[in-house]
């Protein structure tokens, strides 16, 4: 199978960059000096025997050598440990969480992916024009603008025409299913819109950057020698090879997509994993805090390959 | 000296350097997006270090009422402390400047000096340094942050040392890649042969051929320093001694600004950090494009070929 | 009868990104009869690709262009990329740099050719893709590689691929710029081989654009020697290269190295001078060594020095004089 190779390496990378994570994780929390070390099993609210259940779960009274191999064959069981916030394992609260947290990033990412391929696109082609200025100003404007200011902006300017917090309205009793649906949706307007708008900004230049790229490169003279029209060589040829850095250059963002997820729903009160995270900041809830920090260097590591391989089908060139 | 025209390219080489710190100077001079960004950031720079002479009034000092509406006295109102929002802003506007240079420095540091490294060694050293770059761009910088903070304590100190570990990487390969092209000229190879050091020749003929590229480099990542410090500022790991303009924002956020309606608690700080990050933007992005320019056309765009009617000098036809 | 292909006083501006502009191409008037072939010469930057370009139309935003360019006659400059664009590739067809990369990376050789069939409404589907075969076994190449993709061809097998695809549709013209640079030596021979052997197949007229000068003398009947913009002389190859009568083209023949060198003479000091301002003389002077006082302020015209052959020069201007 041609670039067998290719992919092996970039799953092993993938799986070596995971198990980093994983490590600094638990030198961070284990290996720190002072109160995090031993707040590890002290459950606020726990009776002394839940705690030396815990103190003898995690090990905490072993070496440090043979904490981190019961660190990882806890992991290896999905074993995240036990949250401080609400006593339940930090596991399920992360389940929840990131099941919130998808839908509403990846419309976010979508509206960003679609609308700045879109003027990324205008921009390169209309060169040298008033339109260029004008959209590379405003995506420009739109990269600057912190992400957590820019949702606040928009809780200014849409409330009390959308809804600003929360996932769900607690006052709707029972609701249908499509109801409910409905219901989400509008709460997922404005964060998604926060995240998308910000991203836009960033991928309208890189597509911008892109198609000027790949409209300088020498088959797209030869397409107009052949006879192509200005637009068919844009759609037939351009669009197609700009996809490649395009599609690299998504995956590089990212981490800033986590970074944005954070923030938004921090502001948006969305019950997610960036909300999670912050809640468990606020608390000092460190279970919680590395599980979720475990979970998002995942999944950027899982994004990460996908987009390598999405490369890999893109670019013939790509065997080795 | 003639200009080459790089057919079927068909565009003049650019001016080539004539001092190396002259083409910064230049870029800033001639490039429209690289007035701008260096001014505003000038600016905003100057008014952050006069700050303590030329703030209207004290940063402490209780002037009004908790969200005072703006009026003449104070143009942008005050914060929920009664403090006035311009003194804010330029007290604010410091520490999130000293935040984003200091953290700047450690990443170029620690980033400037991998990437020459691995550039001037190349083989297994960098391979392996490249290796460890990679990894850590992989893993998202601003979670990492979060949990280092978190366990560290706030303070000053580690706000900038955990921005500083985590934004080096692109700067690496920027240099690196830039090490490697500087290593393979003559003159270095000259100097090599006869017997200089490995750290003469990086002093005196790698780092001044580096310094632009690094310059712009640094200019950008003050732009993202300056934005993860508003980020953990935010989720409150900033330090609470000091008030930074990320600060400021989350203060606002805290004592419910937004539903007092008082956004001018809200909106400037957020715009004179927009303007920070977008004037560093406009500099790091013009100094890279006159580093590494796009000397090629597009061949195809909306617009065509212009027609202009004959013009006439009299030659013999075949 | 008119020539197939004819530019009268072509001009071509460049707008620069500091500003400015630079005069690439100022004035050329070249013709090309049925079956001729063509070499226009001169040093990297002289204009020739420019004036290339031009013919077909296929120059960017930024340039702007003055001038006729007659096919059979008509003036097909006259509405810019409008008038041009029907003409691509069905009468006028090019061949680039060897070094090029004509062939888009991510679509397969074969789908080039096709998509080049469809357009022009030579053959569709199937009949396309047999036609494709046709045309690339008439280059030497077996077509079960039409499938395959661009880097998977030497750099030999893409040239001839992109001239198969030149010749898809049946032109008249068939422009080569600089075809066998970056290609190795054996393998320039075997294209410039192919070139002969179809252009004189299909009755195909050429215009070859290069700085080097064997080719010329292997593949052409007549040369146009091209100067900082300008056309400086024309003639039969023969001509050129025995009785030039302008000082470039006689020291720019005479240095050509016996091997196959990389064509440009290190041997005449200097630089041509830069085509971003107006220049005052003639523009050779600084690095001609029979240059007098005329040549300091007024340019040379190009004037009839013997029957189809034409020189811009003062000296063959005085030698005219004194025989009167």
């Amino acid at each position: 199978m041609r670039g067998a190779d290719y992919l092996l390496k970039r799953t092993a990378f993938a799986l070596v960059t995971v198990f980093i994570a994983v490590s600094i994780n638990f030198a961070l929390f284990r290996l720190a000096p002072g109160s995090a070390v031993s707040n590890l099993s002290r459950v606020p609210h726990a009776t002394q025997e839940t705690r030396q259940a815990l103190k003898k779960q995690f090990g905490l009274d072993k070496s440090r050598g043979k904490q981190y191999v019961l660190y990882l064959q806890q992991l290896a069981h999905g074993n995240f440990g036990v949250s401080f916030a609400n006593s339940q394992p930090v596991a399920s609260n992360l389940r929840t969480a990131i099941a919130n947290t998808l839908p509403m990033v990846l419309l976010g990412t979508l509206f960003a992916i679609v609308v700045g391929t879109f003027t990324g696109v205008i921009a390169a082609w209309r060169r040298g024009t008033g339109v260029e200025g004008a959209t590379v100003t405003s995506a420009l404007a739109f990269y600057s603008m912190p992400t957590h200011w820019l949702g606040l902006m928009l809780v200014i300017l849409f409330a009390g025409i959308l809804p600003t917090g929360g996932m769900t309205n607690d006052f709707l009793i029972d609701p249908s299913w499509w109801t409910h649906l409905q219901d989400v949706l509008k709460h997922m307007i404005l964060p998604s819109l926060t995240l998308g708008l910000v991203l836009f900004g960033e991928y309208t230049l890189i597509v911008r950057s892109a198609m000027l790229e790949t409209l300088g490169e020498d088959y797209i003279l030869t397409a107009r020698a052949k006879g192509l029209k200005p637009w068919a060589i844009v759609r037939k040829h351009a669009l197609r090879n700009a996809m490649l850095p395009i599609a690299t250059l998504v995956a590089l963002s990212l981490g800033y997509i986590v970074a944005g997820a954070i923030l938004v729903e921090t502001v948006f009160s969305w019950p997610g994993i960036g909300r999670a995270v912050y809640d468990a900041v606020l608390a000092r809830d460190y279970p919680m805090l590395q599980g979720a920090f475990l979970v998002l260097t995942v999944s950027v590591v899982f994004f990460n390959l996908l987009a390598d391989l999405l490369y890999f089908k893109l670019d013939p060139r790509i065997t080795e | 000296m003639s200009i080459v025209i790089n057919e079927p390219g068909l565009i003049a080489e650019p001016e080539p350097i004539r001092s190396r710190g002259g083409i910064v100077w230049d870029t800033i001079r001639r490039r429209p997006s690289a007035t701008i960004g260096a001014t505003v950031l000038s600016l905003i720079i100057v008014c952050a270090v006069l700050a303590p002479w030329i703030a209207p009034y004290g940063l402490h000092e209780q002037v009004g009422p908790p969200f005072g509406p703006p009026s003449w006295e104070h143009p942008l109102g005050l914060d929920d402390g009664g403090i006035d929002m311009v003194t804010l802003l330029m007290w604010g506007a410091r520490i999130s400047l000293v935040v984003g240079f200091a953290a700047t420095l450690v990443s170029m540091l620690i980033g400037g000096t991998i990437g020459v490294t691995a550039g001037y060694f190349g083989g297994k050293v960098d391979g392996v340094l490249m290796r460890i770059t990679d990894y850590f761009l992989v893993i998202p910088d601003v979670p990492l942050m979060i949990v280092v903070a978190a366990i560290w304590g706030p303070s000053l100190f580690h706000i900038v040392i955990v921005i500083g570990i985590l934004l080096w990487t692109s700067t690496a390969r920027v240099i690196r890649a830039q090490v490697k092209s500087v290593r393979e000229r003559v003159y270095v190879k000259r100097a090599r042969a006869l017997g200089a050091g490995h750290v003469r020749i990086v002093m005196r003929h790698v780092l001044p051929q580096v310094a632009p590229l690094l310059i712009a480099n640094t200019v950008l990542t003050i732009a993202v320093a300056v934005f993860d410090e508003t980020a953990l500022a935010f989720l409150g790991l900033g330090d609470p001694s000091r008030i930074s303009l990320g600060k400021v924002i989350e203060n606002a956020f805290q004592r419910a600004a937004i539903s007092s309606g008082a956004w001018w608690a809200i909106v400037p700080p957020g715009v004179v950090v927009a303007l920070l990050i977008l004037s560093c933007s406009l500099l790091g992005q013009a100094l890279e494009d006159a580093l590494n320019p796009r000397l090629r056309v597009a061949h195809v765009s909306a617009r065509g070929f212009r027609l202009r009617p004959l013009v006439g000098r009299n030659a013999d036809a075949l | 009868m008119s020539a197939l292909l004819e530019t009268e006083d072509l001009q071509v501006w460049f707008d620069l990104p500091g500003g400015g502009t630079l005069h690439a191409v100022q004035g050329v008037s070249l013709g090309l009869e049925r079956g001729e072939r063509l070499g226009l010469v001169g040093e990297s930057g002289c204009g020739k690709t420019t004036t290339a370009l031009a013919l077909m139309g296929l120059l960017p935003a930024n340039a702007t262009v003055s001038g006729r360019v007659l096919l059979d006659g008509t003036d097909i400059l006259r509405g810019a990329e409008e008038t041009m664009r029907p003409h691509r590739w069905v009468d006028l067809s090019m061949v680039f740099q060897g070094a090029m990369n004509a062939f888009n990376p991510v679509k397969t050789v074969g789908s080039q050719i096709v998509e080049v069939l469809e357009l022009h409404q030579r053959a569709v589907g199937r009949a396309a893709r047999l036609r494709t075969g046709e045309l690339l076994a008439a280059v030497g190449i077996p077509d079960d590689r039409a499938d395959r993709y661009p880097h998977e061809f030497s750099g030999g097998m893409r040239q001839r691929a992109a001239i198969a695809m030149a010749l898809a549709c049946n032109p008249s013209v068939l422009i080569a710029d600089e075809p066998t640079t970056a290609l190795d030596v054996m393998v320039q021979a075997q294209i410039l081989e192919l070139l002969d052997s179809l252009c004189r197949d299909f009755g195909l007229a050429l215009l070859l654009v290069t700085h080097d000068l064997p080719v010329v003398a292997q593949l052409c009947d007549r040369g146009a020697v091209m100067y900082a913009g300008e056309l400086v002389e024309h003639g039969s190859v023969d001509a050129l290269f025995h009785a030039p009568c302008h000082p470039y083209t006689r020291l720019l023949f005479a240095a050509t190295p016996d091997l196959h060198g990389d064509g440009l003479p290190a041997s005449i000091p200097g630089a041509p001078p830069r085509l971003d301002r107006q220049n005052e003389g003639c523009p050779f002077r600084p690095r001609c060594d029979r240059a007098f006082a005329r040549c300091v302020d007024q340019r040379p015209l190009l004037r009839t020095v013997a029957p189809e052959h034409g020189a811009a020069c003062h000296l063959n201007d005085v030698a005219a004089e004194v025989a009167h």
